[in-house]
């Protein structure tokens, strides 16, 4: 207590001289900077799960082929879930003599928990959003239904046995699912009338779907409680299985969060570091005072720890309440883009920016610190004795530990860690090496140069520890603030090339090939851009080298999912551009009987260039030897296909086409003229999709773009406080070289050629480094191609120059300006 | 506040045979060679010398703040070459005041919590009196509040004698206290540094190349070269 009494009162005092400021303006950075955006990405993320969790209608939804058991309902009830349920199946409708395959849907009261309908309660009127299903007794549909089957708004159409007044066009709904190719028009209608319509007999295949949704715990809990008592053909839907497309888009964005919140804490670590070491090198006549009057080594460290330990608490706490208001300051900015209800900020985040910033300061400032202790007391009498630099494995190793900690953290991938961690420590290496043999190389020159320029190299040369570890530190700053704002970049063109603005918005199915040229023609004429016509045939796959395919699938896998359904399988004499071989060939020219296989389902059914694939298609089998696998994007709205034949393999079987094309807004009509013509074709609208898929881009992008700002800013402002921190030195120097007669301002521009070289060796360093992370990280996170890029090298060249050479400059001019008695007492 | 009645008969420090060298690129230095001493309790004693004859080192060895390479310093019977780095603080703690050439006062305290410091470290809750009682005695009453940067060089050295008066040292080191001064206001310092110790009944060891100064101490030992002669 006495102890602790006594930290108090000498922080408190180094705390009114001003010594402590440069510290707490670092560790204030590290903590408002980690706890703002871990706060910011834990409330984003949460925010929009809810909202895509209208994509299934429910925050977690169950699967499945079979009605679920009532006491499951009831153990939802218990944990306060609330429930809704909807029933699929299809079923063939019969009206004015025209025969139609619908998809029907019968939903509970509750139906959407999350999301909304679309409908039209005139036919050419206004879209009226509505929160429920239809009445018992009515129905609603699709407008292609009324036009198949010859019917108007108001009539009565018959499900099964029971007829059912339609009451409203379904432009909408939430939880839309499937592949596009099998969309049978949408009729929907309520619970209650699902008896009656007499659809359902056991055998029947229908699909029954229970969502749920309520508080996270309980829903997390409902799921492990649910998982082990799932039978073969129940699933839980998760989004990023799902709907691959916004899965990843999501994930990626997580993982920038996460990566940008690892910025900041590096950044500020360095900053950290290269305060406590300043604190350090000015606590040193103090040690040795404390070690002259009687203070034990382990007393002295112990003081001091106690010290940083309060400051570190004190400052953590602040910074966390700065991190709250931020993260709200960045809700603020983002509210037109975000969902009316933001989830609300988690406490928990607020405890691991508190967390972090001890840390970072016990990771960062210990090392240095442990200085203190070996000062040795005879100082007193003889100034220069300075104890040893820190061991550079403590200084680094311990720094790494917690960045480990950290990274591991936001990742949850420890392989990853290790090898982010693995890089970034050779590259540490590498570039300290690197930096010495520069400055190894700088002093031949020496003689060579003007006598300014050789005072300002000979500055940076005078203690090459110290200048090699400033500019690693620099360079680490450097390079991390480029990597954040490098990565945005590519992830949000990514993105943009993922959904071009005109990606397209309607799929056409069912084309009969008799019509397709005329068809490809109005498209084009009606300045429609398209994809390829692909010539669609539906079939099964069922057996794998003579083993029927259910013998090799596993539950809830993709490979289950494509098994239980059709496929729609095409032919092709090359595989479509956009696609890559990732094993085999491609078939030989006009060859029939090969089939080229998507990578994924591959791997989940063990198929294997060479396997002979077996297909049932109508009442007929087909078989094939696989040529090649190749991988796909799947988050792409263009036609994708599981199996691609060569040409000749699937001659005879009847055949329809499928493409999509883009449709702007005020193209509506054209559409209906078109579907006039040919009331044969299907056409599909993911046109809301895109929408709501882009919306959830654009917020994304907007979140990551102030995140980047506000690293970029936290970097800026670490950068000149760390070149504050290493001024003692060249500011005592200067005093005496201005005693000695020099003149202002030629101790101005050596400085300034000093902090330029310092800058530009910072800057290419830094170039270097990024360029390795970023391969790294690419190609083994980000999962995005790497390409070398020049001109954020020279970027960060001049950034350096000028960043640090201003900023040095300006430390170091506002002193020339005093009189240097003033300054050397100062000191 | 400790009294040391014993004055005048005991050896309070005693050296056998004490050397100190260091190893330079031009190979060994001998800075002190064999020094035999033996200083009483309550004794005033200077060490004169030429700059550059280890008056510091040996200070610096006396007090122990550094290690002899040869021989041995005791101290109030207890050979301190032969303790730990923390025994030798422990002990200055306990019996050691010093005053040096440059005041070494921690620029970011102000002079009241400069002399508290002494007592703090050792836990006294009565620091804060007796500081003001000591800063008083030196006649800096009124400029408790004042941090070392706002103080006058000899001001500053009055704070450092108090500092080192405040927790009743039985030695008081001092390294050349007037080197940093004009000859008045260390004239000045000198003659306040000679009342404390008389009030006090400290032993002092004061090194100095001043003739004058050296002449107010009881005894006087000269260096030349690291050997006393
Ligand atoms: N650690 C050391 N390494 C090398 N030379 C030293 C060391 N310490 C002292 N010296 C040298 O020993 C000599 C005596 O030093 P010092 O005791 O400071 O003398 P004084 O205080 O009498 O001026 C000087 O020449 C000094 O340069
Ligand atoms: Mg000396």
């Amino acid at each position: 207590m006495k102890r602790f009494n006594l930290a108090l009162r000498l922080l408190r005092r180094d705390g009114r001289s001003g010594e402590l400021t440069l510290l707490v303006l670092a560790l204030l950075i590290a903590v408002a900077g980690t706890s703002t955006i871990s706060l910011f990405a834990d409330r984003l993320q949460r925010t929009l799960s809810v909202q895509v969790a209208e994509f299934l209608a429910g925050d977690l939804v169950l699967a499945g082929s079979q009605a679920i058991d009532d006491s499951w309902r009831a153990r939802a009830a218990d944990l306060g879930l609330t429930q809704s349920q909807t029933t699929e199946f299809s079923s063939v409708l019969l009206e004015n003599g025209q025969m139609l395959l619908a998809a029907i849907k019968a939903v509970g009261q509750s139906y959407p928990l999350r999301g909304i309908l679309k409908t039209l309660e005139v036919e050419e009127g206004e879209e009226v959003t509505v929160r429920q299903g239809p009445e018992p007794g009515t129905a609603w549909v699709e407008k292609r239904i009324l036009s198949a089957l010859q019917l108007g708004l108001g009539d009565l159409l018959t499900v099964g046995e029971k007829p059912l007044r339609v009451t409203r066009i379904l432009t909408y709904e939430p939880d839309k699912r499937g592949d596009f190719y099998s969309f049978s028009p949408r009729v929907v209608i309520h619970q209650a009338d699902l008896q009656a319509t007499g659809v359902i007999q056991p055998g029947s295949h229908v699909h029954y779907f229970y969502q749920f949704i309520g508080a996270e715990p309980q829903l997390k809990a409902f799921k492990q409680w649910l998982k082990p008592q799932l039978n073969p053909s129940q699933r839980i839907l998760d989004i990023h299985e799902d709907r691959p497309e916004l899965g990843s888009a999501l994930q990626r964005a997580e993982r920038y969060l996460g990566l940008s919140s690892i910025v900041v804490v590096l950044i500020a670590g360095v900053a950290i570091a290269m305060a406590a070491g300043r604190y350090t090198e000015r606590h040193f006549n103090a040690a040795a005072l404390f070690r002259c009057l009687g203070c034990r080594q382990g007393e002295i460290l112990w003081l001091y720890t106690l010290q940083f330990l309060l400051l570190g608490a004190l400052a953590s706490a602040a910074g966390c309440l700065l991190g709250w208001l931020g993260q709200l300051g960045l809700f603020y900015v983002l509210k037109p883009l975000l969902p009316q209800q933001p989830a609300d900020p988690g406490l928990l985040a607020v405890v691991f920016g508190f967390v972090t910033g001890m840390a970072i300061l016990l990771g960062f400032a210990l090392p240095p610190l442990l200085r203190l202790r070996e000062v040795s007391p005879l100082r007193v009498l003889r100034r220069e004795l300075e104890p040893l630099p820190a061991k550079a494995w403590l200084v680094y190793g311990l720094a790494i530990a917690v960045m480990s900690a950290l990274i591991g953290r936001y990742s949850n991938d420890w392989q990853m860690t290790a090898s982010v961690i693995g890089t970034g420590l050779l590259s540490l290496l590498v570039l300290g090496l690197l930096i010495a043999c520069a400055l190894s190389l700088l002093r031949p020159l020496l003689p060579r140069l003007g006598v300014i320029w050789r005072f300002g190299v000979q500055g940076l040369l005078r203690n090459r520890r110290a200048s090699v570890s400033q500019i690693l530190a620099f360079s680490i700053t450097l390079a991390a603030m480029s990597l954040s704002f490098t990565v945005r970049n590519d992830l949000i063109d990514q993105w943009q090339q993922q959904l071009p603005e005109r990606a397209p918005n309607y799929f056409a199915l069912n084309i009969i090939p008799a019509q397709q040229p005329a068809f490809a023609l109005d498209l084009s004429g009606a300045g429609m851009e398209g994809s390829a016509f692909y010539p669609v045939v539906r079939g099964r796959l069922v057996a794998i080298n003579a083993e029927p395919v259910q013998k090799r699938v596993s539950k809830d896998s993709q490979g289950e999912a494509a098994t239980q359904r059709d496929l729609s399988l095409t032919w092709a004499a090359a595989i479509p551009a956009d696609n890559t071989l990732t094993a085999g060939e491609i078939w030989p020219q006009n060859e029939a009987g090969w089939v080229s296989v998507e990578r994924k389902l591959a791997d989940n059914l063990n198929i294997k260039v060479g396997d002979e694939l077996q297909f049932t298609i109508g009442s007929e089998q087909v078989s094939a030897r696989v040529a090649n696998l190749r991988s796909l994007e799947w988050d792409t709205m263009k036609p994708n296909f599981y199996m691609i034949f060569s040409p000749g393999t699937l001659d005879g079987f009847p055949f329809t086409y499928l493409t999509s094309f883009y449709l702007p807004d005020a193209g509506k009509d054209l559409l209906n003229q078109l579907l006039k013509t040919y009331p044969a074709i299907t056409v599909l609208d993911v046109d809301q999709v895109l929408k709501q898929f882009k919306t959830i881009l654009m917020q994304l992008t907007q979140a990551i773009d102030l995140l980047l700002y506000f690293a970029l800013a936290a970097g800026f402002a670490v950068l000149f406080a760390a070149v504050y921190a290493t001024l003692d030195d060249r500011i005592r120097q200067a005093a005496l070289m201005r005693t000695l007669g020099a003149k202002r301002g030629w101790l101005a521009s050596t400085h300034l050629v000093e902090f330029g070289f310092l800058g530009a060796l910072a800057g290419t360093m830094a170039a270097i480094l990024q360029q390795v992370i970023l391969y790294v990280f690419y190609s083994r996170v980000m999962h995005i191609p790497y390409r070398l890029s020049w001109l954020s090298g020279a970027a960060l060249l001049a950034i350096g120059v000028v960043s640090v050479g201003l900023a040095g400059y300006w430390g170091v001019r506002e002193v020339l300006n005093r009189s240097p008695m003033r300054v050397l007492r100062r000191l | 506040m400790r009294t040391h009645s014993e004055q005048g008969n005991t050896p309070i420090i005693e050296t056998r045979n004490l050397a100190k060298s260091v190893q330079t690129l031009e190979g060994e230095l001998h800075i002190l060679s064999s020094v035999d001493l033996i200083i009483k309790s309550g004794e005033s004693i200077a060490i004169v010398g030429e700059s550059g004859s280890g008056k510091t080192t040996l200070l610096s060895l006396l007090a122990g703040l550094d290690t002899p390479s040869r021989g041995s310093v005791v101290i109030k019977g207890r050979d301190i070459t032969r303790m730990s780095e923390d025994g030798r603080a422990a002990l200055r703690g306990e019996l050691v005041g010093f005053v040096f050439q440059s005041f070494q006062l921690l620029p970011a305290l102000t002079a009241l919590e400069n002399v508290m410091l002494p007592l703090e470290l050792i836990g006294d809750p009565e620091a804060e009196a007796a500081a003001r009682v000591l800063l008083e005695r030196v006649g800096l009453g009124r400029r408790l509040s004042h941090t070392p940067r706002q103080l006058s060089g000899g001001e500053q050295q009055r704070v450092a004698l108090a500092r080192a008066f405040v927790a009743g040292p039985a030695i008081l080191f001092a390294d050349e206290p007037t080197g940093n001064l004009d000859s008045k206001t260390g004239a000045h310092v000198i003659d306040l540094l000679f009342e404390l110790n008389q009030e006090r009944h400290t032993t002092l060891v004061l090194v100095t190349h001043d003739a004058s100064l050296a002449a107010r101490c009881g005894r006087m030992i000269r260096l030349d070269a690291g050997s006393m002669v």
